[in-house]
């Protein structure tokens, strides 16, 4: 087993290693530069500028120099920012992880549970009821649907925030901080959970359908066990296996942000960092964004990994 | 091994999404105008949030609005939460990146933020006349080579600490250092010995002489209209600035812009980042503190209106379509305001392709493109056709002797056979064997969407074969540009203090391939004198000039539509400095 992870962990770093290289170059030959922005400037300003920053220096060199950089902890500084890569991070990143965190637990519940008792009803009314409604709901573009809320809940019914993440100019505390928060949450998870429900309750619909047709499902039942723990502790729990992998997948969206829905409803996420430094060409904050991502994507399915070992003896080694 | 390589494959995946994500949203600004130029333009503007939306009641046409203020129809209308709110003004921004440093900013957005915590020497009023700020008043050598500001004498940094001449000399002196990476470009100014600061061979710059503390002595080398802006900027405390300055090392500041010390009528009081910057009353601010105790700016990436609407916001900016004029006088409680960018949309012409070299064909592209249909419908009357580089609301702006090359295919029919150019067997002109195809490049956006399909058919009716090219990216049409294979492009230029930022590019130095002596001539003369009814009659003869002899196709001058609670009294929003000159004396009902 320690061999294992050992190996794991050195390929992860070489991914790792090529990923940064691949993403580096891609950014790096993307047409424009940050010093391209600003259309008023003399070519000669442009050139001391780029000089400044380092921009006309070959592309290995640039790279290892940031690679140095980043080895010893130091992701550099936001040109457009001024500040510090993880300074901004830390400004933006939580915003995203409590979005995130919300309605990927809902998703999953949500889901888990419909899924079941579609797959235990299948075919039946509430079967192709929650068909319908998941494809409708899946159907609607994000904009939409949240701009539609917005209308309902916030202008008309002014019965919920219409974005942001706290009322403008509040200097709430605790209590107080932590209920006006989770007001301004709802909408946005709400949506979020209303998109992201759709294909997980597929998946485990046809999961669970797969798991009761299995041998030990009917001897569970011949064993004479309720329905109820047959269905949650036997079917489920085998139909859960192939989920583990998507748990992994999970873990950079819970950090990634998402650009549409953030902007939507104004909540200061990290989506909204990503795209403007996009635009603007901020390149240390473009890598470091990207290669936490990266970061992430490697240890999520490295968790996943280690996690179907523990949940399912058949693949231990 | 199969495991590693999916991860990678899903590292590119996740980044791949980002970008196109990425993509879809950079249609959103409006018409033909560049995004990210307007945003790294120096100059402090109200925010921009473009919108569009459908409504149905018609009461005014945005045509006939004037430049007044409107009066809200109905100010009972207005929301309780607004009401409740009695010390605090919020006003909307599009997400400024932090660095609140004037001069040392590298996004518009925090020159906004920098107008309310900092103050200039002098600023502009809404005809781009220099007027006195926090200079008393300023004296011009009769060779119009010396500057002399008078300071006021009670100024005072937000700290209580004085602001004297000292502080103006330190704010000129460190943008001549060498690692300065920001946007003022101060040797346009050519302050004498400027440059042997920057190289390292002197400790001060020569040109700059504190005469005692409240003044300052500039001397310049050459005669420069728009140095007095420039030299008349936002002033640093040298104190807090200042204190570990060492030529060549400028890391230190970055430190400082968070917490910024100036002398303007706000100082920050706690920045929350991505969602809104609180401002409270400088009682040191020289024109008495502020009324309003609170200033908010809250920052949105996406639509304001909701905020306009329940009263969350009291002020934003909206583009001037008919939709967002009916939907924001349906509400009642809101005042508007109309107001011509101080900016002008153009399409450029690649002056290094020989054919260009004919002003005729030039003409006729003019003539036969329906910039009207494109410009003034399209836009739903949010911008008007350009036909000089200068704004409306300039004082240098001017009909005069301008052909307005209304829309005319016959007259582009004719130039273009007088340039040589005939209809070849397939209907499309051609010259010495080379067909007549003009290639078009532009940012993705609903306007330039119009301009394509207007474009192909007023050009394939005069036998000019249309080919045009979108970027979803600001910065690859840009690199396209650079390569050069191209023959139009459509760009906006950002905001424009004085008119000479608006024809500085066609000289034959700058315009890569155009050239015409007499504009040459004429824009040397436009910044030679500071007198400016003299510059009025120089920039008059260029605009005609520029006219005949066009460098580009100007296109539109833009419209925004100032919306703001009608209990906030004595705000008066301009184009050249958006609400920063009239926020220190509004006050609430």
């Amino acid at each position: 087993m320690s061999t294992y992870v050992i190996r794991r962990i050195i390929y992860m770093l070489l991914t790792l290693l090529g990923a940064s290289m691949l993403i580096f170059f891609l950014y790096a030959l993307t047409p424009g530069d940050y010093v391209d922005n600003n259309m008023n400037m003399t070519e000669q300003r442009k050139a001391e500028l780029r000089e400044i920053y380092g921009f006309n220096k070959p592309l290995v060199e640039r790279y290892t120099a940031w690679l140095g950089n980043v080895l010893e902890g130091d992701f550099g500084y936001s040109l457009q920012h001024q500040k510090p890569i993880m300074t901004l991070f830390n400004h933006y990143i939580w915003n995203s992880f409590l979005l995130a965190a919300a309605s990927t637990f809902l998703t999953w519940f949500i889901a888990v549970v419909a899924g079941v008792l579609c797959a235990y009803k299948s075919h039946s009314i509430f079967d192709k009821s929650v068909t319908i409604f998941i494809f409708a709901a899946m159907s609607i573009p994000s904009f939409f649907i949240g701009l539609f809320f917005i209308k309902l809940f916030a202008v008309d019914a002014g019965i919920l925030p219409p974005g942001g993440m706290i009322t403008t100019g509040s200097n709430a505390e605790g209590w107080a901080y932590i209920i006006e928060v989770a007001e301004h949450m709802i909408l946005p998870v709400l949506i979020v959970t209303l998109l992201g429900t759709g294909s997980l309750t597929r998946y485990f619909r046809s999961h669970m359908l797969e798991a009761m047709k299995q041998d030990y499902v009917r001897t569970a039942r011949a064993k004479g066990l309720k329905e109820r723990i047959v269905l949650y502790r036997h079917a489920l729990r085998n139909a859960m296996l192939p989920a583990i992998t998507l748990i992994g997948f999970e873990l950079p969206t819970l950090f990634g942000g998402s650009i549409v829905i953030e902007k939507i409803f104004n909540w200061p996420g990290i989506g909204q960092l990503y795209m403007q430094s996009f635009t603007m060409r901020d390149y240390p904050l473009l890598m470091g964004f990207t290669m936490l991502i990266a970061i992430l994507t490697v240890i999520g399915t490295f968790i996943s990994d280690l996690l179907y070992r523990l949940a399912d003896p058949r693949v231990r080694l | 091994m199969k495991k590693q390589v999916l991860s990678l494959f899903i590292v590119l995946l996740a980044s791949s999404m980002l970008f196109t994500a990425c993509t879809s949203n950079e249609s959103k600004p409006s018409a033909s105008s560049a995004p990210s130029a307007a945003a790294n333009s120096n100059a402090g503007t109200a925010n921009s949030t473009a919108q569009t939306n459908t409504s149905a009641a018609v009461s005014t046409k945005v045509t006939d609005l004037g430049t007044g203020i409107i009066q809200a129809s109905d100010p009972s209308k207005l929301p309780e939460s607004a009401k409740k709110r009695n010390d605090t003004f919020i006003a909307g921004l599009t997400e400024p990146s932090g660095a609140f440093t004037p001069h040392f900013h590298q996004s518009g957005y925090d020159g906004n933020v920098a107008s309310v915590l900092f103050a200039p020497l002098v600023t502009v009023d809404e005809n781009g006349k220099i007027v006195p700020y926090l200079a008393d008043k300023w004296e011009i050598s009769k060779d119009q080579l010396t500057y002399k500001f008078h300071l006021n004498k009670d100024l005072k940094f937000s700290d209580g600490s004085p602001l004297t001449a000292e502080d103006v000399a330190f704010t000129l002196t460190i943008l001549h250092d060498k690692n300065y990476d920001g946007g003022t470009d101060i040797f346009a100014s050519h302050i004498k010995g400027g440059l042997a600061y920057k190289e390292g061979k002197a400790t001060s710059v020569a040109g700059i002489k504190v005469i005692d503390p409240q003044t300052i002595q500039i001397e310049t080398d050459e005669v420069n209209a728009t140095a007095l802006l420039t030299l008349g900027g936002q002033v640093l405390s040298k104190a807090y600035y200042g204190k570990d300055y060492k030529f060549g090392s400028l890391e230190y500041i970055r430190e400082l812009h968070a917490k910024p010390v100036g002398a303007g009528p706000y100082k920050l009081d706690k920045h929350l980042p991505g969602q809104e910057l609180r401002f409270t009353a400088n009682e040191h601010f020289f024109k008495g503190k502020p009324k309003i105790e609170r200033f908010i700016y809250k920052t949105t990436e996406g639509d304001a209106f909701q905020f306009i609407e329940t009263g969350e916001q009291d002020y934003a900016a909206f583009s001037a379509t008919q939709d967002n004029l009916d939907k924001l006088q349906k509400l009642g409680f809101l005042n508007l305001k109309l107001n011509t960018s101080s900016a002008y949309g153009y399409i450029s012409i690649n002056h290094k392709k020989p054919y260009f070299k004919d002003k005729k064909l030039r003409q006729a592209l003019i003539y036969g493109l329906d910039r009207k249909t494109i410009v003034e419908g399209v836009s739903q009357g949010s911008a008007q056709v350009a036909n000089i580089p200068t704004s409306p609301t300039s004082w240098s702006y001017t009909e005069e002797g301008i052909n307005p090359y209304h829309y005319d295919a016959e007259k582009a029919k004719t130039l273009l056979d007088e340039a040589g150019w005939k209809e070849g067997s397939d209907g499309i002109r051609e010259k010495d064997g080379q067909k007549l195809v003009i290639r078009y490049l532009s940012s993705k956006s609903k306007g330039s969407d119009a301009l394509i399909a207007i474009a192909k058919e007023n050009y394939s009716a005069i036998g000019i074969q249309f080919e045009p090219e979108q970027f979803a990216d600001f910065n690859a049409l840009l690199a396209k540009v650079d390569g050069g294979d191209y023959d139009l492009a459509s760009f906006s230029t950002p905001m424009l203090l004085d008119p000479h930022s608006g024809v500085s590019g066609f000289t034959t130095e700058e315009a890569k391939g155009y050239s015409n002596p007499k504009v040459d001539q004429l824009i040397k003369e436009g910044i030679s004198t500071l007198d400016i009814e003299k510059r009025k009659e120089v920039y008059k003869k260029l605009y005609q000039e520029l006219n005949e002899d066009p460098p580009y196709i100007f296109y539109s001058y833009s419209k925004l539509l100032y919306a703001y609670n009608s209990r906030i009294k004595g705000l008066d929003p301009n184009p050249y400095r958006g609400i920063a000159t009239s926020l220190p004396l509004t006050s609430i009902e």
